[in-house]
Protein backbone atom coordinates (compact mmCIF):
# COMPACT_ATOMS: atom_id res chain seq x y z
CA UNK A 1 0.00 0.00 0.00
CA UNK A 2 1.40 3.41 -0.89
CA UNK A 3 0.13 5.00 2.33
CA UNK A 4 2.67 2.86 4.19
CA UNK A 5 6.44 2.71 3.92
CA UNK A 6 8.09 0.42 6.47
CA UNK A 7 6.76 1.42 9.88
CA UNK A 8 5.39 4.79 8.85
CA UNK A 9 1.95 5.70 7.51
CA UNK A 10 1.29 8.79 5.38
CA UNK A 11 -2.14 10.24 6.02
CA UNK A 12 -3.78 13.02 3.99
CA UNK A 13 -7.11 14.63 4.83
CA UNK A 14 -9.02 17.68 3.62
CA UNK A 15 -11.98 19.35 5.32
CA UNK A 16 -14.04 22.42 4.37
CA UNK A 17 -14.61 25.35 6.70
CA UNK A 18 -16.44 28.64 6.42
CA UNK A 19 -14.02 31.52 5.73
CA UNK A 20 -14.96 33.48 8.88
CA UNK A 21 -13.99 30.47 11.01
CA UNK A 22 -10.53 30.40 9.44
CA UNK A 23 -9.54 33.42 11.51
CA UNK A 24 -10.40 31.67 14.76
CA UNK A 25 -8.57 28.50 13.70
CA UNK A 26 -5.49 30.49 12.75
CA UNK A 27 -5.56 32.13 16.19
CA UNK A 28 -5.73 28.69 17.83
CA UNK A 29 -2.73 27.41 15.82
CA UNK A 30 -0.84 30.59 16.70
CA UNK A 31 -1.39 29.89 20.41
CA UNK A 32 -0.51 26.21 19.92
CA UNK A 33 2.85 27.24 18.45
CA UNK A 34 3.45 29.84 21.12
CA UNK A 35 2.46 27.88 24.24
CA UNK A 36 4.55 24.71 24.17
CA UNK A 37 2.70 22.94 27.06
CA UNK A 38 -0.35 22.86 24.73
CA UNK A 39 1.67 20.43 22.55
CA UNK A 40 2.45 18.13 25.49
CA UNK A 41 0.01 15.35 24.59
CA UNK A 42 1.11 15.40 20.95
CA UNK A 43 4.74 14.99 22.04
CA UNK A 44 3.92 12.37 24.68
CA UNK A 45 2.10 10.16 22.17
CA UNK A 46 5.50 9.83 20.49
CA UNK A 47 4.40 8.08 17.34
CA UNK A 48 4.27 11.03 14.96
CA UNK A 49 7.50 11.88 13.12
CA UNK A 50 6.05 14.95 11.37
CA UNK A 51 2.56 16.43 11.06
CA UNK A 52 1.19 19.64 9.61
CA UNK A 53 -2.01 21.58 9.15
CA UNK A 54 -2.32 23.91 6.17
CA UNK A 55 -5.26 26.28 5.68
CA UNK A 56 -5.95 27.18 2.05
CA UNK A 57 -8.21 30.21 1.72
CA UNK A 58 -10.79 29.69 -1.04
CA UNK A 59 -9.14 32.27 -3.33
CA UNK A 60 -5.56 31.15 -2.65
CA UNK A 61 -5.38 27.85 -4.53
CA UNK A 62 -2.28 28.20 -6.76
CA UNK A 63 -3.24 29.68 -10.13
CA UNK A 64 -0.58 29.43 -12.82
CA UNK A 65 -2.12 30.97 -15.90
CA UNK A 66 -4.42 30.39 -18.82
CA UNK A 67 -4.03 26.64 -19.06
CA UNK A 68 -5.79 26.35 -15.70
CA UNK A 69 -9.34 27.37 -14.77
CA UNK A 70 -9.65 29.57 -11.68
CA UNK A 71 -11.19 27.89 -8.66
CA UNK A 72 -14.56 29.26 -7.52
CA UNK A 73 -15.09 28.00 -4.01
CA UNK A 74 -17.35 28.91 -1.15
CA UNK A 75 -15.25 27.26 1.57
CA UNK A 76 -11.69 27.56 2.80
CA UNK A 77 -10.01 24.17 3.25
CA UNK A 78 -7.96 22.62 6.03
CA UNK A 79 -5.36 20.13 4.82
CA UNK A 80 -3.80 17.71 7.27
CA UNK A 81 -0.72 15.56 6.64
CA UNK A 82 0.73 13.15 9.16
CA UNK A 83 3.68 10.71 9.20
CA UNK A 84 2.91 8.31 12.02
CA UNK A 85 3.83 4.81 13.24
CA UNK A 86 1.33 2.00 13.60
CA UNK A 87 -1.91 1.25 11.85
CA UNK A 88 -4.67 3.67 10.87
CA UNK A 89 -6.97 2.25 13.56
CA UNK A 90 -4.33 2.53 16.29
CA UNK A 91 -3.66 6.13 15.28
CA UNK A 92 -7.27 7.25 15.23
CA UNK A 93 -8.07 5.37 18.46
CA UNK A 94 -5.12 7.01 20.24
CA UNK A 95 -6.03 10.42 18.87
CA UNK A 96 -9.61 10.01 19.99
CA UNK A 97 -8.65 8.76 23.46
CA UNK A 98 -5.80 11.13 24.27
CA UNK A 99 -6.24 14.24 22.14
CA UNK A 100 -10.01 14.60 21.83
CA UNK A 101 -10.14 18.15 23.20
CA UNK A 102 -7.26 19.24 20.95
CA UNK A 103 -8.87 17.63 17.89
CA UNK A 104 -12.19 19.26 18.69
CA UNK A 105 -10.46 22.64 19.05
CA UNK A 106 -9.09 22.23 15.49
CA UNK A 107 -11.66 20.31 13.44
CA UNK A 108 -14.59 21.65 15.46
CA UNK A 109 -14.44 24.68 13.13
CA UNK A 110 -14.81 22.53 10.01
CA UNK A 111 -18.11 21.43 8.45
CA UNK A 112 -19.98 18.39 9.75
CA UNK A 113 -17.28 17.41 12.25
CA UNK A 114 -18.88 14.90 14.63
CA UNK A 115 -16.41 15.26 17.54
CA UNK A 116 -13.53 12.93 18.44
CA UNK A 117 -15.67 10.93 20.90
CA UNK A 118 -17.43 8.54 20.37
CA UNK A 119 -14.88 7.05 18.03
CA UNK A 120 -17.19 5.33 15.50
CA UNK A 121 -18.63 8.47 13.83
CA UNK A 122 -15.20 10.10 14.19
CA UNK A 123 -13.57 7.30 12.19
CA UNK A 124 -16.33 7.40 9.61
CA UNK A 125 -15.79 11.14 9.15
CA UNK A 126 -11.99 10.78 8.80
CA UNK A 127 -12.39 7.97 6.27
CA UNK A 128 -14.61 10.30 4.23
CA UNK A 129 -12.11 13.18 4.35
CA UNK A 130 -8.97 11.11 3.78
CA UNK A 131 -7.36 10.50 0.39
CA UNK A 132 -4.58 8.08 -0.51
CA UNK A 133 -0.89 8.72 -1.04
CA UNK A 134 0.54 7.90 -4.48
CA UNK A 135 4.20 7.92 -3.52
CA UNK A 136 5.75 7.82 -0.07
CA UNK A 137 9.41 8.02 0.89
CA UNK A 138 11.14 7.88 4.25
CA UNK A 139 14.88 7.91 4.89
CA UNK A 140 14.52 5.53 7.85
CA UNK A 141 11.56 3.27 7.03
CA UNK A 142 12.23 0.67 9.73
CA UNK A 143 12.63 3.09 12.63
CA UNK A 144 9.69 4.44 14.60
CA UNK A 145 9.71 7.83 16.29
CA UNK A 146 10.65 6.11 19.56
CA UNK A 147 13.45 4.19 17.79
CA UNK A 148 14.86 7.48 16.48
CA UNK A 149 14.76 9.11 19.91
CA UNK A 150 16.30 6.03 21.57
CA UNK A 151 19.07 5.86 18.96
CA UNK A 152 20.02 9.48 19.59
CA UNK A 153 20.13 8.84 23.35
CA UNK A 154 22.35 5.79 22.81
CA UNK A 155 24.66 7.67 20.48
CA UNK A 156 25.03 10.53 22.94
CA UNK A 157 25.81 8.15 25.84
CA UNK A 158 28.30 6.05 23.83
CA UNK A 159 30.11 9.09 22.46
CA UNK A 160 30.50 10.49 25.97
CA UNK A 161 31.69 7.08 27.24
CA UNK A 162 34.20 6.71 24.38
CA UNK A 163 35.69 10.12 25.14
CA UNK A 164 35.79 9.70 28.92
CA UNK A 165 37.08 6.12 28.98
CA UNK A 166 40.02 6.62 26.65
CA UNK A 167 42.63 6.89 29.45
CA UNK A 168 41.02 4.45 31.89
CA UNK A 169 42.73 1.32 33.16
CA UNK A 170 40.95 -1.98 32.33
CA UNK A 171 39.12 -2.43 35.66
CA UNK A 172 38.00 1.19 35.78
CA UNK A 173 36.94 0.86 32.14
CA UNK A 174 34.87 -2.28 32.89
CA UNK A 175 33.03 -0.50 35.72
CA UNK A 176 32.29 2.54 33.53
CA UNK A 177 31.13 0.18 30.77
CA UNK A 178 28.65 -1.49 33.16
CA UNK A 179 27.28 1.97 34.02
CA UNK A 180 26.91 2.70 30.30
CA UNK A 181 24.91 -0.51 29.83
CA UNK A 182 22.56 0.45 32.68
CA UNK A 183 22.07 3.87 31.07
CA UNK A 184 21.27 2.57 27.57
CA UNK A 185 19.68 -0.81 28.32
CA UNK A 186 16.12 0.31 27.62
CA UNK A 187 17.14 2.03 24.37
CA UNK A 188 18.65 -0.92 22.53
CA UNK A 189 15.55 -2.32 20.83
CA UNK A 190 16.32 -3.56 17.36
CA UNK A 191 14.79 -1.88 14.30
CA UNK A 192 13.61 -3.97 11.38
CA UNK A 193 10.66 -5.09 9.29
CA UNK A 194 7.27 -4.10 10.72
CA UNK A 195 4.60 -6.66 11.64
CA UNK A 196 1.82 -7.03 9.11
CA UNK A 197 -0.85 -4.53 10.12
CA UNK A 198 -4.38 -3.76 9.11
CA UNK B 1 6.20 28.70 13.31
CA UNK B 2 5.12 28.38 9.69
CA UNK B 3 7.20 26.21 7.44
CA UNK B 4 9.98 25.48 9.90
CA UNK B 5 10.31 23.48 13.12
CA UNK B 6 13.79 23.68 14.59
CA UNK B 7 16.22 22.67 11.84
CA UNK B 8 13.56 20.91 9.75
CA UNK B 9 11.72 22.61 6.87
CA UNK B 10 8.18 21.54 5.98
CA UNK B 11 7.42 22.15 2.30
CA UNK B 12 3.82 21.94 1.08
CA UNK B 13 3.06 22.47 -2.61
CA UNK B 14 -0.04 22.21 -4.77
CA UNK B 15 0.77 22.10 -8.48
CA UNK B 16 -2.24 22.17 -10.83
CA UNK B 17 -2.16 19.16 -13.17
CA UNK B 18 -2.60 19.69 -16.91
CA UNK B 19 -6.05 18.95 -18.29
CA UNK B 20 -5.91 17.85 -21.92
CA UNK B 21 -9.26 16.45 -23.13
CA UNK B 22 -7.60 15.32 -26.38
CA UNK B 23 -5.01 13.17 -24.65
CA UNK B 24 -5.42 9.40 -24.83
CA UNK B 25 -4.56 9.13 -21.14
CA UNK B 26 -5.12 11.99 -18.71
CA UNK B 27 -2.08 13.59 -17.11
CA UNK B 28 -3.38 12.65 -13.65
CA UNK B 29 -3.57 8.96 -14.57
CA UNK B 30 -0.17 9.00 -16.29
CA UNK B 31 1.31 10.65 -13.21
CA UNK B 32 -0.20 8.05 -10.89
CA UNK B 33 1.17 5.23 -13.05
CA UNK B 34 4.65 6.78 -12.98
CA UNK B 35 4.56 7.29 -9.20
CA UNK B 36 3.41 3.72 -8.60
CA UNK B 37 6.56 2.45 -10.32
CA UNK B 38 9.02 4.89 -8.74
CA UNK B 39 11.47 3.25 -6.30
CA UNK B 40 10.95 3.91 -2.61
CA UNK B 41 14.15 2.33 -1.26
CA UNK B 42 17.73 3.57 -1.53
CA UNK B 43 17.14 3.98 -5.28
CA UNK B 44 14.46 6.62 -4.64
CA UNK B 45 15.18 10.09 -6.03
CA UNK B 46 14.68 11.41 -2.51
CA UNK B 47 17.50 9.17 -1.24
CA UNK B 48 19.76 11.08 -3.66
CA UNK B 49 18.60 14.35 -2.09
CA UNK B 50 20.00 13.04 1.17
CA UNK B 51 18.59 15.82 3.39
CA UNK B 52 15.04 14.43 2.93
CA UNK B 53 13.57 12.87 6.07
CA UNK B 54 10.18 12.07 4.55
CA UNK B 55 8.32 13.10 1.40
CA UNK B 56 5.11 12.25 -0.41
CA UNK B 57 3.51 12.92 -3.77
CA UNK B 58 -0.26 12.75 -3.99
CA UNK B 59 -2.70 13.38 -6.79
CA UNK B 60 -5.66 15.22 -5.26
CA UNK B 61 -8.67 14.69 -7.50
CA UNK B 62 -11.09 16.97 -5.74
CA UNK B 63 -12.17 18.40 -2.42
CA UNK B 64 -14.46 16.37 -0.19
CA UNK B 65 -18.20 16.74 0.25
CA UNK B 66 -18.87 16.01 3.91
CA UNK B 67 -22.67 15.73 3.61
CA UNK B 68 -25.72 17.98 3.92
CA UNK B 69 -26.32 20.70 5.04
CA UNK B 70 -22.78 21.54 3.88
CA UNK B 71 -22.54 22.97 0.39
CA UNK B 72 -21.26 20.61 -2.31
CA UNK B 73 -18.53 22.08 -4.48
CA UNK B 74 -15.74 20.81 -6.72
CA UNK B 75 -12.29 21.81 -7.88
CA UNK B 76 -11.76 22.82 -11.49
CA UNK B 77 -8.26 21.28 -11.54
CA UNK B 78 -6.65 18.22 -10.09
CA UNK B 79 -3.55 19.05 -8.04
CA UNK B 80 -0.27 17.33 -7.36
CA UNK B 81 0.54 17.65 -3.66
CA UNK B 82 4.21 17.57 -2.73
CA UNK B 83 4.83 17.33 1.00
CA UNK B 84 8.44 17.12 2.19
CA UNK B 85 10.32 17.31 5.47
CA UNK B 86 14.01 18.12 5.02
CA UNK B 87 17.10 19.69 6.59
CA UNK B 88 18.27 23.15 5.62
CA UNK B 89 16.67 25.87 3.52
CA UNK B 90 14.17 25.74 0.67
CA UNK B 91 16.31 27.22 -2.11
CA UNK B 92 19.13 24.72 -1.55
CA UNK B 93 16.65 21.84 -1.50
CA UNK B 94 14.95 22.88 -4.74
CA UNK B 95 18.31 23.42 -6.44
CA UNK B 96 19.38 19.93 -5.36
CA UNK B 97 16.16 18.51 -6.81
CA UNK B 98 16.95 20.13 -10.17
CA UNK B 99 20.61 19.08 -10.15
CA UNK B 100 20.46 15.59 -8.63
CA UNK B 101 17.11 14.22 -9.82
CA UNK B 102 16.40 16.00 -13.13
CA UNK B 103 14.78 12.99 -14.85
CA UNK B 104 12.30 12.39 -12.05
CA UNK B 105 11.48 16.08 -11.66
CA UNK B 106 10.76 16.34 -15.41
CA UNK B 107 8.70 13.14 -15.34
CA UNK B 108 6.56 14.32 -12.40
CA UNK B 109 6.14 18.07 -12.86
CA UNK B 110 6.04 17.73 -16.64
CA UNK B 111 2.37 16.81 -16.06
CA UNK B 112 1.72 20.13 -14.32
CA UNK B 113 0.57 23.53 -15.58
CA UNK B 114 3.32 26.08 -16.36
CA UNK B 115 6.24 23.79 -15.42
CA UNK B 116 9.17 25.57 -17.08
CA UNK B 117 11.52 22.59 -17.35
CA UNK B 118 15.03 22.51 -15.89
CA UNK B 119 17.09 24.32 -18.52
CA UNK B 120 17.01 27.40 -16.28
CA UNK B 121 17.19 26.24 -12.62
CA UNK B 122 16.20 29.71 -11.37
CA UNK B 123 12.91 29.47 -13.30
CA UNK B 124 12.29 26.04 -11.78
CA UNK B 125 12.81 27.40 -8.25
CA UNK B 126 10.45 30.30 -8.97
CA UNK B 127 7.84 27.89 -10.37
CA UNK B 128 8.03 25.60 -7.34
CA UNK B 129 7.67 28.56 -4.98
CA UNK B 130 4.62 29.78 -6.89
CA UNK B 131 2.95 26.46 -6.00
CA UNK B 132 3.96 26.62 -2.34
CA UNK B 133 1.47 26.95 0.52
CA UNK B 134 2.48 28.33 3.90
CA UNK B 135 2.11 25.74 6.64
CA UNK B 136 -0.28 26.96 9.32
CA UNK B 137 1.07 24.67 12.04
CA UNK B 138 4.04 22.34 11.71
CA UNK B 139 5.01 19.63 14.20
CA UNK B 140 8.30 17.71 14.09
CA UNK B 141 8.91 15.41 17.06
CA UNK B 142 12.69 15.33 16.50
CA UNK B 143 13.61 18.68 14.96
CA UNK B 144 17.25 19.16 15.94
CA UNK B 145 18.84 16.21 14.09
CA UNK B 146 19.68 15.89 10.41
CA UNK B 147 18.93 12.79 8.34
CA UNK B 148 22.64 11.95 8.48
CA UNK B 149 22.63 12.34 12.29
CA UNK B 150 19.67 9.98 12.63
CA UNK B 151 21.06 7.32 10.29
CA UNK B 152 24.37 7.47 12.14
CA UNK B 153 22.61 7.16 15.52
CA UNK B 154 20.62 4.12 14.31
CA UNK B 155 23.87 2.56 13.10
CA UNK B 156 25.56 3.11 16.47
CA UNK B 157 22.53 1.81 18.37
CA UNK B 158 22.52 -1.38 16.31
CA UNK B 159 26.31 -1.70 16.53
CA UNK B 160 26.36 -1.28 20.30
CA UNK B 161 23.70 -3.99 20.74
CA UNK B 162 25.87 -6.35 18.70
CA UNK B 163 28.98 -5.34 20.61
CA UNK B 164 27.30 -6.02 23.98
CA UNK B 165 26.23 -9.45 22.82
CA UNK B 166 29.71 -10.20 21.53
CA UNK B 167 31.64 -8.91 24.55
CA UNK B 168 29.63 -10.66 27.23
CA UNK B 169 32.39 -12.91 28.55
CA UNK B 170 35.47 -10.76 27.97
CA UNK B 171 38.02 -9.85 30.64
CA UNK B 172 38.36 -6.10 31.42
CA UNK B 173 41.50 -5.85 29.28
CA UNK B 174 39.87 -7.68 26.36
CA UNK B 175 36.76 -5.55 26.73
CA UNK B 176 38.74 -2.31 26.58
CA UNK B 177 40.63 -3.43 23.47
CA UNK B 178 37.47 -4.70 21.77
CA UNK B 179 35.60 -1.46 22.51
CA UNK B 180 38.48 0.59 21.10
CA UNK B 181 38.24 -1.45 17.90
CA UNK B 182 34.44 -1.08 17.82
CA UNK B 183 34.60 2.68 18.27
CA UNK B 184 37.33 3.09 15.65
CA UNK B 185 35.10 1.17 13.25
CA UNK B 186 32.18 3.49 14.06
CA UNK B 187 34.27 6.58 13.43
CA UNK B 188 35.71 5.28 10.16
CA UNK B 189 32.46 3.97 8.68
CA UNK B 190 30.17 6.13 6.55
CA UNK B 191 26.57 6.50 7.79
CA UNK B 192 24.06 4.05 6.28
CA UNK B 193 22.38 4.92 3.01
CA UNK B 194 19.03 6.74 3.33
CA UNK B 195 16.00 4.45 2.93
CA UNK B 196 18.08 1.26 3.16
CA UNK B 197 16.38 -1.77 4.68
CA UNK B 198 19.11 -2.22 7.30
CA UNK B 199 21.71 0.00 8.91
CA UNK B 200 24.42 -2.46 7.86
CA UNK B 201 27.14 -4.28 9.77
CA UNK B 202 30.14 -2.32 11.01
CA UNK B 203 33.46 -3.60 9.59
CA UNK B 204 34.74 -4.48 13.09
CA UNK B 205 32.15 -7.26 13.29
CA UNK B 206 33.38 -8.83 10.08
CA UNK B 207 37.03 -9.22 11.12
CA UNK B 208 39.19 -8.70 14.21
CA UNK B 209 38.39 -9.01 17.95
CA UNK B 210 34.63 -8.51 17.54
CA UNK B 211 34.09 -10.75 14.54
CA UNK B 212 32.63 -13.92 16.12
CA UNK B 213 29.00 -14.69 16.91
CA UNK B 214 27.41 -11.67 15.28
CA UNK B 215 23.62 -11.61 15.13
CA UNK B 216 22.34 -12.42 11.68
CA UNK B 217 25.77 -13.37 10.33
CA UNK B 218 26.56 -17.07 10.14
Amino acid sequence: MTNINGKTYAMNAITPLKPWKTLILRAFFFLLGLIKPMQKNLVNLSFIHFARWVIIPRRKFPYLGDRQKREQLRYDYLLFFSNFNGTWNQYIDAFSAVLSSGLNAIWGWTEKYPGAVPVTPFKRHIARCQFDTDYYYTAYPYATTNDVKAAHRVESAVRAFAAESRAMQPHEFALAYQKLLVTVQSDLGETGEPPVGT
Amino acid sequence: MGNRSGNVYGLTMLSPILDDPAAEMSHAVALRIYLAKLGRDEKSPFAKISSTHMARLVVMDDVVFVGYPAHEEHLKSKYLIFEANFDGDLDTYLERMAQETPDEVEAVWGHCVAFPGLTDPAKFVTYMKSCQLTTTFYFADVNDKTVKDTLRALQIQSGLATFIERSNEMSPAELRAAFAEFWKSVEESPPPLPAAKAVGVLPCFLSGKNSARVRGIP
